[in-house]
């Protein structure tokens, strides 16, 4: 079994959407090479533990599960940890707002490390090749130069003024039009999208990607989305993301290697690439050594 | 016999019917994925099969016939070289030229494709291979180890037609010859071939295949009765320490490679075309618009611009107008360099990049100006991108490489001989007003440039949308300002006065400063700056070279700050 | 007449309908069934349109159909005036429908290989790798000899039939059930053939193929 770097160890990790985790009956999954069994109460709250010999589906009364995990429900999803997790998750308020859609999108399985998967989520040159007629078309390719930085206090990377040229920008938009985007990765293994609303110019809406480590090189992509729409029904507005990510797991799972390299000789940057190098040394500087191939010392 | 990553023989990778037109060919060898594709030349490449930039597989990628476009985000690479010839996410610059990937070396012989791990040896015909038409059989791919494959195709052998093994994993007997392709640890591909080609084809094929297909079964039976071999790990290579970290500008020209005139023609009256060509291998990558540094006979260095389409780099071609006037540089090329000649020359550098993000792209071209404009559109033709080209010669002078761009499928105009007056409003007629993403090249005589820029910007067209090459620096240099330089390795300070270059303070100092048209269109005089914030005046640095403010042509341009320390 | 698609994006079913009606210029409206994470194909609305609890279902005006083999069927004998998708033939009738089982053979196997790695399903994962590469070995003789016989697609005929469609969509999706292509050079080539045919549309999932010989 790979070691994982204490700062992994310590992290909050997402684990299932809240509403999937069946009540009385045994969920399975892995995180971080390690089974794990999970259930609801009868009051709907999780409860996480080391797997044994329990089998998917199986019944179970959860105050029969004395050697549990930590367990904090967030954002729609549970989150356990191995080890010493902070008091609390990173904070979304825009989450908590009255009038917000907010739903999960799915939990799909990729098999790719989380790391290359936060880094395909910051990244807009590939929108005209990959999500083609969607978020956007040649010939308008161009990546502007945006602004990166690395808040120590918030521990987090954020980039701003980044913006793309999309086809269809909103629902209501007839020709291309220039957006703005902010992305934020306040946890190795997460990223949050703000795109401006079209119903509301002065709000953001909100997608998020929460990844799953099952492995090193395998993860689950729990896709959040948070947004202000009088109009769509949860049905239209999973359909939308769950395009998007189709559109990105062949991508994903056709990059080599699967593990995100730390090294900056390992690949080629342009400077399109700021928030991903950012993302790299910033993994690097915490000491991650789970889902990457660290520096040569 | 174990598997080395390192193993130098050739291996037949793929059937020469596996690279239908425009098809991406998904192999591997020794444990390494390939990505193989023919161009529409005909030749085939044998690559890593992984994009440099973020790792895609490029077997997912599009053959474009001269390029390969990763599907991530669109980069693409050179038919031959592998180079990188345009990144999408930053459409006007040229990028880095040393963004190539790794090849593999290849041939294509008796029906198959071979490839070598390494460049250690040279191609060598199989025994017996020479003076046959070989008829290749269906491949046949199996899951277990090279070796054991290899001992099984050795037992096929009839009583008769003892088994003879060759070197590199293969075996014959009779007419009937079997290379096992090593894959990986645990997986082979066997690739037959027939020493004649048979009288019933189809039975034939259909005959081996049935008796390979059963002895491939067999085999992976007893495979799956012995732990599966660990896979081959290849190692990656690592980028050149210069391309992590992201340059602003490209890699410093200064390699000089060595070309032969293969051809020199009339192309039209008053241009010469000359076809230089690579004296072993391929020449480097370029993009559209770049042009070389051509060293004369005599010493004096001409810059002219590339024609070629994408991934023709077996030659490059250029065309050169007999200036009767002027320092006399073309006339020499014309005059004295013969077919058959060695000329240096310079590797591709490129001030004219050419955006391939625009809904519209307008090229006009006055004259020889037309040289970097043909690349342009062979570029976006074969593309399908569109584009106008408007060609403007002088009346009584047939066009330059008018067949060439006959063949082309876009829309190009030729205007022959029109008065100064009609020249405007033809150019004011082919632009028209500007919209979102819009782009208009230009190369030509300056007074024509000049119509072109105020033209456009009295149409709409915004500064970054105006896109020109200058053969000459026309501008008027101003040289009033003065100002210290120190010359690093010199261990001196020289005061510059106004109205003396750079160029001509160092002279006077006894140093040695090569040069060719002084006017700083050629860059012989390039110079590294260490301090000092330069004022430009040249037209041979493009803007983030000049940004980077790291060098300068010391021939023309000067100082803003107080004192400038140089690299000499 | 009004056809309505009840569809759900990254279903491989439900696309090799979408993709024969653009082929065909068919107009029509989408239904989306949310089939994860709501499960929606299990709701009583649902299984009065389709007992089985399956996507895709096809309504065209007064009708009702599901499974993706017949609906293609369907359509191709509605409205296909070239009559070339869906052959009246008996042979080549018989031959399409030899290959629409091969196409649930891909489902069952294939689609199961990606379901489990995708969504979490509760499927030998092996045991369906090693069934769809069965298949594609399988496939990929059948078409290297017919490339050799002057045929590009899985029938007889010189042009594409609603079997192509049927096998294409979970033979390209195969990576995502960990089953590689590699091995199987004349499959790749037939998806690409596939991808070029006019009218040609993505999912999720796929990529569009490059320029063919006749439009460059």
């Amino acid at each position: 079994m790979p070691s994982i770097d204490p700062t992994t160890r310590d992290l909050w990790q997402v684990i299932a959407a809240t509403d999937e985790v069946p009540v009385g009956l045994v969920e399975t999954t892995i995180l971080l090479d390690t089974p794990l069994a999970l259930t609801r109460d009868t009051d709907g709250n999780p409860v996480v533990w080391r797997r044994t010999d329990e089998e998917q589906g199986d019944e179970i009364d959860p105050e029969t599960v004395l050697d549990r995990l930590p367990v904090i429900t967030g954002y729609g999803y549970v989150w356990t940890s191995l080890g010493n997790p902070p008091r609390e998750l990173f904070p979304i308020p825009e989450y908590a707002e009255p009038d917000r859609k907010n739903m999960s999108c799915g939990s799909i399985g990729i098999h790719v490390s989380a790391p290359r998967a936060v880094e395909n989520f910051l990244d807009m040159g590939h929108f005209p090749y990959v999500h083609t007629d969607i978020l956007g078309a040649e010939p308008h390719t161009e990546v502007k130069e945006y602004d990166v930085e690395v808040s120590e206090e918030r521990d987090e990377v954020l980039a701003t003024r980044c913006r793309f040229i999309q086809p269809r920008a909103a629902k209501s938009a007839t020709s291309a039009m220039e957006v703005e985007y902010v992305y934020r990765v306040p946890h190795p293994f997460c990223s949050v999208l703000y795109k401006s609303c079209p119903e509301d110019e002065s709000r953001r809406d909100v997608i998020a990607i929460f990844l799953q480590p099952m492995t090193e090189e395998r993860c689950r992509a729990h896709l959040l989305q948070s947004m202000i729409d009088s109009e769509s029904t949860i049905t239209d507005l999973r359909r939308f993301q769950q395009t998007i990510f189709g559109q990105d797991k062949p991508i994903l799972e056709n990059q080599y290697p699967k593990r995100l390299p730390l090294d900056p000789r390992a690949e080629t940057p342009i400077r399109a690439d700021k928030s991903a190098i950012a993302y790299r040394r910033w993994l690097s500087q915490k000491g991650i050594t789970y889902g990457v191939i660290p520096m040569a010392s | 016999m174990s598997l080395s990553l390192s193993d130098p023989t050739w291996y037949p990778i793929a059937s020469s019917e596996d690279l239908p037109f425009r098809h991406v060919y998904q192999g591997q060898l020794l444990g390494r994925e390939l990505a193989v594709w023919r161009a529409d030349d005909g030749n085939v490449n044998v690559w890593e099969n992984r994009c440099l930039h973020r790792g895609v597989r490029l077997s997912i990628g599009i053959n474009e016939g001269g390029e390969l476009k990763c599907q991530y985000h669109g980069w693409r690479y050179a038919n031959r070289s592998a180079g990188c010839t345009y990144i999408p996410a930053h459409p006007a610059d040229a990028p880095a030229r040393r963004i190539q990937n790794r090849t593999y070396p290849v041939r294509e012989a008796y029906g198959l494709i071979w490839s070598s791990a390494t460049d250690e040896q040279a191609f060598r015909p199989f025994p017996g291979a020479e003076g046959h038409d070989w008829f290749p059989l269906r491949p046949m791919p199996v899951n277990a180890a090279p070796e054991d494959v290899l001992a099984a195709l050795v037992r096929l052998a009839p009583d008769d037609q003892p088994a003879d093994l060759l070197p590199g994993l293969s075996v014959r007997f009779g007419g009937t010859y079997y290379f096992v392709q090593p894959v990986d640890a645990g997986r082979a591909v066997i690739r037959g071939l027939l020493r004649e080609k048979p009288a019933d084809e189809l039975a034939t094929l259909r005959h081996y295949n049935e008796i390979l297909g059963k002895l491939r079964d067999r085999l992976e039976r007893a495979a799956a009765k012995k732990p599966a071999p660990e896979p081959l790990q290849p190692a990656y290579d690592k980028v050149s320490a210069d391309l992590a970290t992201m340059p602003d500008i490209a890699v410093p020209r200064g390699n000089t490679i060595t070309v032969v005139v293969k051809r020199k023609w009339v192309s039209a009256d008053g241009v010469i075309g000359f076809e230089l060509a690579a004296r072993n291998g391929h020449l480097p990558t370029f993009q559209p618009g770049a042009h070389i540094d051509l060293h004369l006979p005599n010493g004096m260095t001409r810059q002219y611009s590339i024609t070629n389409g994408p991934g023709e780099l077996m030659s490059y071609i250029i065309g050169v107008k007999q200036e009767s006037t002027s320092k006399g540089g073309s006339k020499v090329l014309v005059e004295t360099v013969r077919e058959g000649d060695l000329l240096s020359i310079s590797e591709p550098r490129n001030n004219f990049p050419l955006r391939r993000d625009a809904i519209r792209t307008v090229l006009i071209a006055g004259g020889i100006g037309i040289t970097p404009l043909l690349s342009m559109a062979r570029f976006l033709d074969k593309s399908s991108l569109p584009y106008e080209l408007h060609y403007f010669t002088r009346a009584g002078e047939t066009t330059a490489f008018r067949s060439e761009l006959e063949a082309l499928h876009g829309k190009v105009i030729f205007h022959t001989g029109l008065p100064r007056e009609q020249i405007a409003q033809t150019i004011s007629d082919a632009l028209g007003q500007w919209s979102m993403a819009q782009h208009v090249y230009v190369c030509g005589p300056g007074p024509m440039l000049e119509t072109v820029r105020a033209t456009a910007a009295a149409q709409g067209w915004p500064d970054e949308s105006i896109h020109f090459e200058y053969f000459k620096n026309d501008k008027v240099i101003d040289n009033s300002s003065s100002f210290d330089v120190e010359l690093a390795r010199s261990a001196m300070t020289l005061h510059v006065p106004s109205g003396k270059s750079i160029m001509e303070v160092m002279r006077e100092a006894g140093l040695t400063v090569p040069s060719s048209c002084e006017q700083g269109a050629c860059g012989t005089c390039l110079t590294t700056v260490i301090e000092g914030e330069v004022d430009h005046q040249d037209v041979y640095l493009n803007d983030s070279e000049k940004r980077a403010n790291s060098c300068m042509m010391t021939c023309v341009s000067r100082a803003k700050s107080a004192r400038l320390v140089l690299d000499i | 007449m009004a056809i309505t698609l009840y569809d759900f994006e990254l279903s491989g079913n439900c696309y090799k309908l979408r993709l024969l009606m653009s082929i065909l210029k068919l107009r029509y409206d989408i239904v989306p069934v949310d089939f994860y994470p709501g499960r929606q194909h299990k709701a009583d609305w649902f299984l009065r349109l389709n007992p089985f609890g399956q996507l895709p279902v096809l309504q065209d005006g007064d009708l009702t159909l599901s499974d993706s083999g017949a609906i293609l069927a369907y359509l191709a004998r509605k409205y296909d005036e070239t009559g070339l998708w869906f052959p009246d033939d008996p042979a080549i009738t018989a031959e399409v429908l030899r290959w629409h089982a091969v196409a649930d053979d891909i489902t069952s196997t294939a689609s199961a290989a990606r379901l489990a790695l995708g969504f979490f399903y509760d499927f030998d994962v092996e045991k369906a790798q090693k069934g769809a590469h069965r298949i594609f070995r399988l496939m990929d003789e059948h078409l290297w000899f017919g490339e050799k016989q002057g045929r590009d697609w899985l029938c007889s005929p010189a042009h594409p039939t609603t079997a192509d469609i049927a096998c294409f969509p979970y033979v390209m999706l195969s990576e995502e059930g960990g089953i590689s292509r590699q091995d199987y050079p004349a499959l790749r080539r037939w998806t690409d053939r596939v991808r070029r045919i006019p009218g040609f549309v993505v999912m999720s999932g796929i990529f569009p193929a490059g320029r063919a010989l006749e439009d460059a």
